[in-house]
């Protein structure tokens, strides 16, 4: 009955972002067709045309309706700018930004709990002091800047543009290597800026339960201290933490807006970028649609996962 | 007058705990043998937790520790950390307080209880563990909150045993559990420290489970120990004062010295329950109830944890549906909703078992207060209303109380606070949940004579809900006793606990502990 429930509740959101994505891209002011054919000379016909191309002309819940019913077919509808289906637009984006906010995520959730983990265990020792002190630090520092600081510190070290070179051997270890290459600056810098939030919600869900009378118990049996922490103490620490994790996987999908366009990265970021320079509504929509049912999602799972990791909680 | 002990499982020479420049331990000697059992007694803060951490030396690092901890003859304090962890649990386990919290809650119990001998390398079976305290093999794979509080007291009793230490500390094992589940528990207890010849170091604030447990009693006061002896020489002729003032606050069934509330003549009713009903879902938590309250009267609802008692006094209150059934107060039907809700509300007032958790931390004494005043919206100075009630819970002067936040006060205080509180609203009649159950001896006889004389001076009349017999024979005019969802037997006092009728009273007074 619950795991209906959240099922339930995760399609009525589902719902609920196709519905917002629609009508919030209609009430931002300005004409899709005027900025269509900004800068090239047009008559009213050609104009006329292209709207009932799109569906602009008709009345506004009927654009509605075939807009609903063709996303529960999968069809986003079309570009403006690239002149192709929005899903094949995404779809083709889809790939690089998983490969860098998927790395820069995995490596910064690993390196966050495990430093949180560390500093609470040794509260106020100056490794604990470090590790908050700098990962605030870089939670702080604007994103653009820091990657822009990279690529002047590193030289010509790592490439600072794109996710390939042109001239590369086609074969499959070559092009690996390439993008591994291009990888490496974009995604310290993603890494560097989202770290801390882990970090912090490690140490402080830790810190609570640093005080619990089962880590006397652990610790009277005869246990290592970092067995105590390990076996006991993290197990019921990383409850909270699990919950935060999936949210941003999540976000993984929406990519890093900033750090795609520092670095040229053709992912889904950069796409939302030029998306709204355009503004290209149907893309804009689609991109709402697909980045937000991905944290809906994401969100469920977690729910789900939180159910077996902690006996307290009954999912199904 | 103890025999010289050749080979002691635990002595304490002369030991000595200090946070800071605060010493909360003085000077403690102690031997016990093997197979020994000895009681521990004493109030809140007198440093009988820190002596039981001290064997172990899990004192947090800002403890300093001075004298001598012999484990079997080696001294605990000197051990390099390695042969500390190989005598942790092997030598010596410890029963932990509040098994619910004591427990790791995400792993199954089977599992913790299997910890300790994968890592010290004991031969022996879980379930042969659970059966030695008569838990059902199944529970192994239980997770610490599908069980009860008895369930999870024998499941740190069976970890306790699991290595086969030589001593065993109990600190307060029974401590939150009602008084049959609480007998169960040291009957087991008792036998497995007897088949298996431990030493048996036992803390407790309450007398009674210690007289009922141990052979031999100590007495600690403001650190020190005031007093050590053979139980029963102990109980009977105390040379301490703090001991005298110990066995004193325990009240015995029976005794008239004990027996405080003073006869009322039959009273007009104030609230009475009618055929009461509640369900939970499938469950029926009330079943068919009649109780009547009279005006100025104490009534003692007593019955086990789960007896449904909790839930009767929520619905008398107002705070739950029945689902069938009526409740009158003065006359009238208890009102379901709005502002006949909320103004019936006012004449009835809760107070609840543990003072810490229902005042919150954060709101000085005034506002903790004034709090009823201000959601009823009652005329006149807040601030001398404040005083008033204050004062008539027995913090005097109340200026000095005012500003204070509950951490600042003593548990006898604060339950001060609470009861202030409710007064504050002139209210008729005051729902008691356990209003004594976390205090010390001490304290708890102080705010039973509070109660009484609130009764005698403003005719406040009280439903005091408690699995604590004894309180029930100190305070009560009339004692209902619930089982199952119904009350299976009302009556004066003297009826009910001396000459009881129902099979279950009498197996509830037979658990009671006697000193």
């Amino acid at each position: 009955m619950r795991l209906a429930g959240r099922l339930g509740g995760a399609a009525v959101s589902l719902v609920m972002v196709a519905v917002l994505g629609f009508f919030l891209f209609r009430v931002v002011p300005g004409d899709p067709v005027v900025s269509m054919t900004r800068g090239r000379p047009t008559t009213a016909a050609m104009q006329a045309e292209l709207r009932a191309q799109f569906g602009l002309d008709r009345p506004l819940h009927e654009q509605f309706w075939s807009y609903f019913t063709s996303l529960l077919r999968g069809d986003l509808g079309t570009s403006f700018t690239f002149r192709r289906p929005v899903a094949e637009v995404i779809a083709e984006r889809l790939g690089p930004t998983l490969l860098l906010v998927g790395t820069a995520t995995v490596i910064a959730v690993g390196l966050g709990l495990w430093l949180g983990v560390r500093a609470a265990w040794r509260r106020d020792s100056a490794f604990d002091r470090a590790t908050t002190g700098v990962s605030l630090t870089l939670w702080a520092v604007p994103t653009f800047w820091l990657g822009m600081l990279l690529m002047m510190v590193t030289g010509d070290l790592f490439p600072s543009r794109g996710m390939r070179d042109t001239d590369t051997a086609p074969d499959f270890v070559s092009q690996a290597l390439d993008v591994g290459h291009h990888l490496v600056l974009p995604s310290i810098t993603l890494v560097a800026v989202v770290c801390a939030e882990y970090v912090l919600v490690m140490r402080s869900s830790l810190l609570e339960e640093m005080h619990a009378p089962y880590l006397v118990t652990a610790r009277a049996k005869g246990l290592r201290d970092d067995l105590v922490r390990r076996r006991h103490a993290v197990p019921n620490a990383v409850l909270p933490a699990i919950t935060l994790v999936f949210l941003r996987f999540g976000l993984v999908v929406a990519g890093a807006i900033t750090t795609e366009t520092v670095f040229s990265w053709p992912g889904l970021g950069l796409l939302f970028y030029d998306a709204l320079t355009g503004p290209d509504y149907f893309l804009l929509q689609g991109l709402l649609v697909v980045t937000a049912g991905a944290v809906v999602v994401m969100n469920l799972l977690a729910d789900l996962l939180h159910g077996v990791l902690d006996p307290r909680v009954k999912v199904v | 007058m103890t025999p010289e002990v050749t080979n002691p499982v635990l002595e304490l020479k002369k030991l000595t705990v200090h946070y800071g420049h605060k010493r909360v331990v003085d000077d403690v000697s102690l031997t016990l043998a093997p197979g020994q059992t000895l009681g521990l007694a004493g109030e809140s803060g007198s440093g009988k937790s820190t002596v039981a951490m001290s064997v172990l030396r899990l004192l947090p690092r800002t403890a300093r520790v001075d004298g001598e901890i012999l484990l079997d003859g080696h001294d605990v304090q000197t051990m390099s950390w390695g042969t500390l962890r190989a005598v942790r649990w092997a030598s010596a386990s410890i029963v932990f307080q509040g098994a619910m919290h004591s427990l790791n809650p995400v792993r199954r119990v089977g599992d913790q209880i299997a910890e300790p001998m994968r890592l010290h390398g004991t031969p022996g079976r879980v379930t042969e563990l659970l059966e030695q305290v008569e838990l059902p093999l199944e529970k192994a794979r239980a997770y610490p909150h599908e069980l009860s509080g008895g369930q999870r007291q024998r499941v740190m009793i069976a970890m306790a045993l699991a290595c086969g230490p030589r001593l065993v500390i109990a600190d307060e094992p029974t401590t939150a559990l009602d008084v049959v589940v609480q007998a169960q528990v040291l009957t087991v207890m008792k036998r497995l420290v007897a088949e298996q010849d431990l030493g048996l170091l036992m803390i407790s604030h309450d007398l009674s489970v210690l007289a009922e447990t141990c052979d031999d009693l100590a007495v600690m006061h403001r650190g020190a120990l005031v007093e050590r002896g053979c139980t029963r020489e102990v109980i009977a002729n105390p040379r301490h004062p703090h001991t005298a003032a110990l066995t004193a606050a325990f009240p015995v069934i029976g005794d008239p010295a004990h027996r405080w509330a003073e006869p009322a003549a039959a009273p007009e009713p104030l609230l009475e329950v009618r055929d009461l009903v509640v369900d939970y879902g499938r469950t029926r938590a009330v079943d068919g109830v009649d109780l009547t309250i009279g005006q100025g009267e104490i009534v003692a609802l007593v019955g086990q944890s789960g007896s449904g008692k909790t839930t009767l006094a929520r619905t008398i209150m107002g705070l739950r549906k029945p689902s069938s059934g009526r409740v009158i107060f003065d006359g009238a039907a208890v009102p379901l909703k709005g502002r006949a809700l909320k103004a019936f509300r006012r004449q009835v007032q809760l107070v609840l078992q543990d003072p810490a958790s229902a005042l919150n931390p954060r709101h000085k004494v005034l506002d903790a207060v004034a709090e009823g005043l201000r959601v009823h919206r009652i005329p006149g100075d807040e601030e001398s209303l404040v005083t008033a009630a204050v004062e008539r819970a027995e913090l005097r002067p109340a200026n000095l109380y005012l500003d204070s936040l509950p951490h600042e006060l003593s548990g006898g205080q604060q339950q001060r606070v609470v009861i202030a509180g409710a007064l504050v609203l002139q209210p008729r009649l005051l729902v008691a949940d356990e209003p004594v159950a976390s205090l010390d001896a001490s304290v708890r006889g102080e705010i039973v004579a509070l109660l009484l004389r609130l009764r005698r001076e403003l005719g406040l009349a009280s439903l005091i809900i408690t699995h604590d017999l004894g309180l029930a024979w100190q305070i009560a005019d009339r004692v209902a006793v619930m089982h199952q969802g119904k009350i299976v037997e009302q009556g004066s006092v003297e009826q009910v606990l001396l000459n009881p009728s129902h099979d279950y009273t009498r197996a509830l007074l037979r658990a009671v502990p006697q000193v």
